[in-house]
């Protein structure tokens, strides 16, 4: 347990019954949303498309939208990077990326500070930002 | 007999005249619902004895009520289901029973009556000590800024896997893992089953909202800074219920069979199929075999509502055990 010094106790809530009031407010509100969802649901159902048929290839085939923008990324990688296979190349670069994401705590180890703090939000923006753009154009192609 | 013990006197004694009244009244009208449907139906007494008399006579077996749903709801029968009956006969009888013993107990120890949660609660605590315990878990003191609107992320996304999985449990009641029934199953859930658009409709937006939520949550925790020391396992905890998340998106996506999900799910296991080395491998587990077939929607079927939320169940008690003993990390 973290302990409060008591000067600090002065800027805390108790977890019962103030916190919980919060997320019991925050708990309706994604519950109305459900239920806006469901009479969405039977006003128009979310349907289907034909049976799958594994004779007969669709011509545009997508993934879902969080998987559209990674999948642009290799639709749009030249077919050879350095000599080697270039979707391979970039299937390696993404599983390396999710290894650095997992492992990230210890690749930054540095004490935190304001700067590094501005970097990583100019870092997420940009990536945001990127991650949409290749959605939208995944979408539209 | 003092003022407090008069006053709950008067409520037993009020309780037990209305739960009585009410309960006479509806019971008189449900004898008059239930007589009135008994009058138009067979004497299945008669026809048996008719058919020991004569033997060739075929006799069909009383019709036995088929629908569940129709059990429990009724047919044209309007308040007078059985779910009905049970509920309001339940309700007053029970309360009427509740009402005798609390006066009966009220005028004999003369003393105030001590409410039903109170009495539950010193059972409890006599036997399992709780109380100290689940005071610490509740009195936990929040900091005032971690009660700002971007640390609820994260509880969002836990929430939303409780929708999915209440939701997804419905939807496996009717749902059928076989090539030759998911689409039709699929169809069948949302023009038969009730409720059953709404369900699919939920399960579908909470699956993306989950997704959202997560990464927001994550992009948060990044921001912030909040995956440092003592706090790595928290985030790598964290991460892996990422990969969980499009897990559960990728092999839910491939269920309904229709040609979306059935292409998607080639042209993925195709880029999983690709990565150097194992890639084989993967795409063989995947796909059970060098194709998507029936095979694939059973083990994407099984990884969907087993393994996926039995992982992502561990790694979410893992990560608020872990919150839970670090705290919200101080901002900066």
């Amino acid at each position: 347990m973290t302990t409060i010094d008591p000067e600090e106790k002065k800027e805390t809530v108790p977890f019962y019954p103030d916190h919980i009031r919060i997320e019991f407010y925050v708990v309706i509100g994604i519950l109305v949303l459900v239920l806006v969802a469901g009479v969405l649901g039977m006003l128009s159902p979310v349907g289907l498309e034909a049976p799958a048929d594994p004779l007969n290839t669709p011509l545009h085939v997508k993934p879902e939208w969080y998987f559209l923008g990674l999948y642009q990324v290799l639709k749009l990688v030249p077919p050879t990077i350095l000599g080697i296979n270039g979707p391979m190349f970039a299937v390696v670069v993404i599983l390396l990326a999710v290894v650095a994401l997992i492992l990230w705590p210890f690749l930054d180890t540095k004490q935190d500070s304001k700067k590094a703090m501005r970097l990583r939000w100019i870092f997420c923006i940009a990536a945001i930002l990127i991650m949409v753009a290749l959605t939208i154009w995944g979408e539209v192609s | 007999m003092n003022n407090h013990a008069r006053r709950n006197l008067i409520l037993g004694v009020a309780i037990t005249l209305v739960s009585a009244i009410l309960l006479v009244t509806f019971g008189l009208h449900a004898r008059a619902m239930t007589t009135d449907s008994k009058a138009s139906q067979v004497a299945w007494s008669a026809a048996s004895s008719a058919n020991q008399v004569n033997p060739t006579l075929e006799v069909p077996p009383p019709k036995q009520e088929p629908c569940l749903s129709c059990h429990i709801f009724g047919e044209d029968k309007s308040l007078w289901t059985p779910v009905g009956r049970w509920l309001i006969f339940g309700t007053f009888g029970l309360l009427m029973v509740f009402g005798i013993y609390r006066s009966a107990s009220v005028w004999k120890t003369h003393a105030p009556w001590k409410p039903l949660q109170a009495r539950m609660a010193d059972w409890l605590e006599s036997r399992y000590a709780y109380r100290k315990p689940l005071g610490e878990v509740l009195n936990k003191p929040v900091h005032t800024w971690a009660q700002r609107w971007w640390y609820c992320l994260g509880g969002i996304t836990a929430f939303l896997f409780v929708v999915q999985a209440i939701t997804g449990i419905l939807l496996a009641f009717y749902y059928k893992p076989t090539a030759a029934e998911a689409y039709s199953s699929i169809q069948y859930i949302e023009t038969q089953v009730r409720f059953g658009a709404a369900i699919r409709m939920i399960h579908h937006w909470a699956a993306n909202g989950m997704i959202v939520m997560c990464i927001a949550h994550m992009l948060r925790v990044f921001i912030m800074g909040a995956y440092r020391k003592p706090r790595e396992l928290n985030w790598m905890s964290g991460a892996f219920l990422l990969l969980l998340t499009l897990v559960f998106g990728f092999t839910g996506y491939l269920l309904p069979w229709d040609q979306r999900a059935f292409w998607a799910t080639t042209v993925g296991t195709d880029i999983a199929g690709s990565v150097p080395a194992v890639g084989n491998l993967v795409l063989v587990f995947l796909r059970v075999g060098w194709d998507v077939s029936e095979a694939t929607l059973g083990r994407f079927y099984g990884l969907h509502i087993i393994i996926t939320p039995l992982l992502t169940v561990t790694f979410m008690l893992a990560h608020f055990i872990m919150i839970r003993r670090l705290g919200v990390q101080k901002p900066l």
